[in-house]
């Protein structure tokens, strides 16, 4: 086994443009989720979302922007700003050996809902020539590796919630086992069409809003929490061999060192607290060390009743009284559920979290539950709390438990 | 407008091209336009001119060709074309473009 250096972190997300914006904004604990406001928003009973600044026109000439939905800007973008960030200049045969890994739960959504609105909605027979290619949940993948000629395995990963977890542990895979010595790897999502919006309105999963202060409606591991928020945007890190970066002179920024899998099969939404501490105990296995050795972990925390309780509970099974003492973040409060994308840029976040020795808050956390009784660094972040090794949770509907473990370089 | 100075302002407007490039004999693949460009513009044409393409294959090798189709389209000339919107699936086009792409209905 070989082992995995991350080089490179980009990101399109709505916490900011860059690793050290992206990481300000979470140690101070802004929140980007807020009300939106377009045609059709008035429909939804929580119109809430974290939205991404972005303007796709600024990076792609007229043509190119037509024929790519917002998921493959997401992802695009995001893939330049990583590789810039890994200074990584790839040769001819560098490129078959690199590999692009990317995780979206709903792929080009925006652009399926547009199609049927005008097949539906408008009553036409005419939809447009590239909703296909919009749509397929494999174009953020396909423009990456088109991009950056990129010649080795192309792979996308659908397991709702803990896509791009999976897509970032099985790039790790095929680069610690030699298969592969560049991958780029993460995931992006752009889910915030009205059809999307209101499909997981009617799963009753939505925060409600907050009345007081709408920016805090996702309140994760509070009694008093309400649900998720959707986000929306893409992140991706460069994987290379830690031989390779040392070589180049890479900038390290942390050490991917496992990689866990389990399947809740009792339910297709409701998690277990079993397949999550199966796949808390996968992830300490494969990277060869004991639970002790855990500082610190970076939580779905959704802020569903369901998702957080039991998150707890699995937490305790692998921890045990040690639990107790292990800061505990759940950044899904600012940054909004990011669903396909979600895990890679909170592993992104544990990342930056354990390079600056420093536990991120989960915010409006207001109300302590009994079921949840761990310490989630409630609204103020904790220096010198990250410590040298971190988890990264992501779980999904579906069943599929996907945790990273992550070292400080 | 003639149909050659609308079908030009779409090249120049959605593929960000030059209209100096724009003879009559300019290749469209040596434009840039490749299968996915082409299935797209004459959707663009469709809509500009309110004709709706015929189901045979159509070869559009450059500038003038689409321009000629076009006129022929709007003089009523050209067999198996019909100009009406929103007509049946059936009715799409199969365009063979000048990279050899085919591009079934």
């Amino acid at each position: 086994m070989r082992r995995v250096a991350v080089t490179g972190i980009g990101v399109v997300c709505p916490l900011g443009r860059s690793a050290d914006e992206v990481f300000e904004t979470a140690r101070a604990g802004r929140s980007a989720v807020h009300k939106l406001a377009f045609p059709g928003s008035h429909r939804l009973l929580a119109p809430l979302a974290a939205t991404v600044q972005f303007d796709a026109a600024e990076h792609f000439d007229p043509a190119r922007l037509r024929l790519l939905d917002r998921v493959s800007h997401f992802a695009v973008v995001a893939a330049e700003r990583a590789f810039a960030d890994a200074a990584c200049e790839l040769t001819p045969a560098e490129r078959e050996r690199a590999g692009v890994f990317v995780g979206t739960a709903m792929g080009g959504s925006q652009s399926t809902d547009d199609a049927y609105q005008t097949l539906y909605g408008e009553q036409s027979n005419r939809i447009k020539p590239m909703q296909i290619l919009q749509g397929m949940y494999n174009a953020p993948a396909a423009w990456i590796g088109i991009q950056h000629g990129l010649l080795g395995p192309n792979l996308t990963y659908s397991t709702a919630c803990s896509s791009s977890g999976v897509a970032i542990g099985e790039a790790w895979l095929r680069i610690a086992h030699g298969m592969l010595d560049v991958a780029i790897a993460g995931g992006s999502e752009a889910p915030l069409s009205l059809g999307s919006l209101k499909g997981w309105e009617a799963m009753h999963t939505q925060a409600n809003v907050d009345a007081a202060d709408p920016a805090t409606s996702c309140k994760p591991f509070s009694k008093n929490r309400s649900g998720m928020v959707l986000g929306e945007g893409a992140a991706l890190v460069v994987l290379e061999p830690w031989e390779r970066a040392l070589a180049r002179g890479a900038t390290i920024h942390g050490e991917l060192i496992g990689y866990g899998l389990s399947t809740d099969v009792g339910h297709i939404t409701r998690p277990g607290v079993d397949g999550q501490a199966a796949a808390i105990s996968a992830a300490l296995a494969s990277a060869g060390i004991s639970a002790d050795e855990i500082d610190a972990i970076n939580a779905h925390g959704t802020g569903t009743q369901a998702n957080d309780s039991v998150e707890t509970a699995a937490i305790k099974r692998v921890f045990g009284a040690r639990a107790v003492r292990i800061p505990i973040s759940a950044t899904k409060a600012i940054h909004g559920h990011l669903l396909g994308a979600t895990g890679a840029l909170e592993f992104v976040l544990s990342l930056l979290a354990l390079k600056n020795n420093l536990a991120l808050p989960t915010m409006h956390l207001q109300i302590p539950d009994p079921e949840c009784d761990l310490d989630y660094v409630p609204n103020v972040a904790r220096v010198g709390a990250a410590g040298r090794t971190m988890l990264s949770n992501s779980f999904a509907f579906g069943g599929t438990n996907a945790v990273l473990a992550l070292r400080a370089a | 407008m003639t149909t050659a100075k609308r079908i030009r302002a779409i090249l120049v407007n959605n593929y960000s091209l030059n209209p100096d490039d724009l003879t009559p004999d300019a290749r469209l693949d040596d434009l840039g336009i490749d299968s996915l460009g082409m299935a797209e513009l004459l959707f663009t044409i469709e809509d500009e001119f309110s004709v709706v393409l015929a189901s045979e294959p159509i070869d559009l090798a450059t500038f003038a060709d689409v321009v000629e189709l076009i006129d022929g389209l709007l003089a009523g000339k050209s067999e198996g074309a019909m100009a009406e919107q929103n007509s049946h699936p059936a009715a799409r086009p199969l365009v063979v473009t000048s990279d050899g792409a085919q591009l079934a209905s």
